[in-house]
């Protein structure tokens, strides 16, 4: 097995509300390994931006760490001091955020702004060999430019380009091609897993966006309810689903549905955590729950060629289609 | 046959620019498209291809620079004899609902500009509640102690209440969660064949939308590239550009 870059064990993470305390991260298990891409993928509210953020440290500061370790690139961030973090971030890590025109600052110049990137004193040249690299067409233009004279793609392939400025170990990309448009997302999506497999770093992707990550990342992790639910390489897990949510999730993306055939909807909402969870989280919306689904916390286990917290994964798997609704 | 709802003939928008709009830049260049009543129109292409500028002629916020709106059959005349004709619903609910108004009160707004007595107003808040799925205890609740899923619910809600001829869903999926935008792609879809109106659904989520619509343009430069049955969305469209788009779904 190839070196971990990110090792996080049995992580739990709270916000406090200032009325009460609310749990995002409900003792999570994962591991990056050096040169692949991880998809994590789940809905607003699973935890995956409070996963990603917590592995520079950069989370808000009503959020605490109430249990667990997370140590990125043999640095354990939840202990480091502020110099060794900033040393961190600064040459390990890259990050590229949903939004490019807000991770930009709107008054400085992108040559600027992508020297800081790179740290000393880059040339112009430098400068525009970077952008290069990221793809942007007519770099000696754009580095004189402000971020609002671009357009969604290009800012983003800016951002891309100061991710990987001091070739990072480990990028995390918070859905790199939400904010922009349906046929420029591949075009974006390939460029990063370009650069990352010429520098072997490690691209750790959180998305919501399932026909984005199958052709993608190596592996999945699907979070639910402040837990890793199912995690395994991206065939098998969007293929052949072993948990009841990622089964769900695949059966109401528009996109797989024959002409006619009606999306399912997961049915309830997702669940506010207050603390750890004594039951399976997913049980009340689960088509698949038995008694035992809400009276015991499933706990991570192999099964078919990946890790799976769910008690009825063999049923989930046999099942060939899930139950249909009726069709109108 | 009946008129469609909406029928565009060879509409051009130009915004003019510079000094006494010495560079002029085209937004639209010759669209034709008709909406029939009961039937849903997909348009889809990237930022900057005129989909919201055909959006805005449709619902008559904009009048052409040259070609011809239809309503109905007829000219489209002043805003104000079309209220409650037709709706927009917008990607984010938070820019369509006041945050210091009871949802209720949001739903209940477009029936007061009609001039329709507070009785029949209250029933039919109801009634658009309980189509929408929502309990009536909603109304009752602020905007901001909803979830996403449920702010574009009301907004539906509020959009559809006058029971429109002609409604644009502008992106009012996009910005949703997988599970939560199945639940309002079917909202969609039973409402229309519910109240029968005619429907313009603006994405750049081809997926989306030719799960919503009968008919699909692709938009490219201010014109309509390729345009026909959803259907053919699930195979292979001849237009390029449209290849391009389905190679991301």
């Amino acid at each position: 097995m190839s070196r971990a870059v990110v090792d996080i064990n049995d992580l739990v993470i709270g916000y406090d509300t200032g009325t009460r305390q609310v749990r995002a991260l409900d003792g999570v298990d994962l591991t990056v390994f050096a040169d692949e891409t991880l998809a994590i993928v789940g809905e607003s509210g699973s935890g995956k931006t409070t996963l990603g953020m917590a592995a520079g440290r950069l989370l808000p500061p009503e959020a605490q760490v109430l249990g667990g370790r997370i140590t990125v690139c043999g640095v354990e961030v939840t202990q480091a001091d502020d110099p060794t973090l900033r040393q961190l971030r600064h040459d390990r890590l890259g990050f590229v955020f949903q939004n490019p025109t807000s991770a930009l600052d709107p008054t400085m110049r992108i040559s600027r702004q992508v020297a800081l990137a790179m740290g000393g004193r880059p040339g112009s040249q430098a400068i525009a060999e970077l952008l290069a690299r990221a793809e942007l067409s007519e770099p000696d233009r754009i580095l004189h430019a402000f971020p609002h004279e671009l357009s969604g793609g290009m800012a983003q392939r800016v951002v891309i380009a100061m991710a990987i400025a001091r070739n990072p170990e480990l990028l995390i990309a918070d859905e790199p091609t939400a904010s922009l448009d349906a046929s420029i997302r591949a075009r974006v999506m390939t460029t990063l897993g370009k650069l990352r497999a010429e520098s072997a770093a490690s691209l750790v992707i959180l998305s919501h966006d399932l026909s984005l990550i199958a052709r993608h990342a190596d592996r999945v992790a699907v979070m639910y309810g402040g837990r890793i639910v199912e995690l395994g390489p991206a065939a098998a897990v969007l293929d052949a689903p072993a948990h009841p949510y990622t089964r769900a999730l695949l059966a109401a993306a528009a996109g797989n549905e024959e002409p006619g055939e009606r999306l399912r909807p997961i049915p309830g909402t997702p669940p506010v955590l207050a603390g750890r969870a004594e039951a399976c989280a997913f049980a009340p919306r689960c088509l698949f729950r038995e008694a035992r689904c809400e009276a015991e916390r499933p706990e991570a286990r192999a099964f078919a060629g990946r890790d799976v917290v769910c008690h009825r994964a063999e049923a989930v798997i046999a099942s060939d289609a899930p139950p249909r609704q009726e069709v109108r | 046959m009946h008129d469609p709802v909406i029928a565009l003939e060879d509409v051009r928008v130009t915004y003019r620019g510079g000094f006494l709009g010495g560079t002029g830049f085209d937004a639209l260049r010759g669209v034709s498209l008709d909406v029939a009543a009961g039937e849903t129109v997909g348009l889809v292409g990237e930022s900057g291809s005129g989909k919201t500028t055909l959006a805005r002629v449709c619902l008559g916020l904009l009048a052409p620079t040259a070609g011809q709106m239809r309503f109905a059959g007829q000219p489209f005349g002043k805003l104000r004899q079309r209220r409650g004709q037709l709706s927009v619903v917008l990607q984010h609910p938070e820019w369509a609902l006041n945050p210091r108004l009871r949802c209720g009160r949001s739903v209940e707004e477009p029936l007061v500009l009609i001039g329709v007595p507070a009785a029949e107003r209250r029933a039919r808040v109801a009634a658009i509640l309980d189509q929408v799925g929502l309990d009536p205890g909603f109304a009752a609740r602020l905007p901001g102690q909803l979830s996403g899923g449920q702010r574009q619910r009301i907004a539906i809600a509020r959009a559809l209440i006058t029971s429109p001829r002609f409604v644009v869903f502008d992106e009012a999926v996009s910005a949703l969660d997988v599970s939560v935008q199945a639940q309002a792609l079917n909202l969609i879809r039973d409402l229309q064949a519910e109240h029968g109106f005619g429907a313009l659904f603006i994405s750049h989520d081809l997926a989306a939308t030719r799960y919503v619509s009968d008919r699909i343009a692709v938009m490219l430069e201010g014109q309509i590239v390729e345009e026909g049955p959803a259907a053919r969305f699930y195979q292979t469209p001849e237009h390029p550009y449209t290849r391009a788009l389905m190679a991301a779904v």
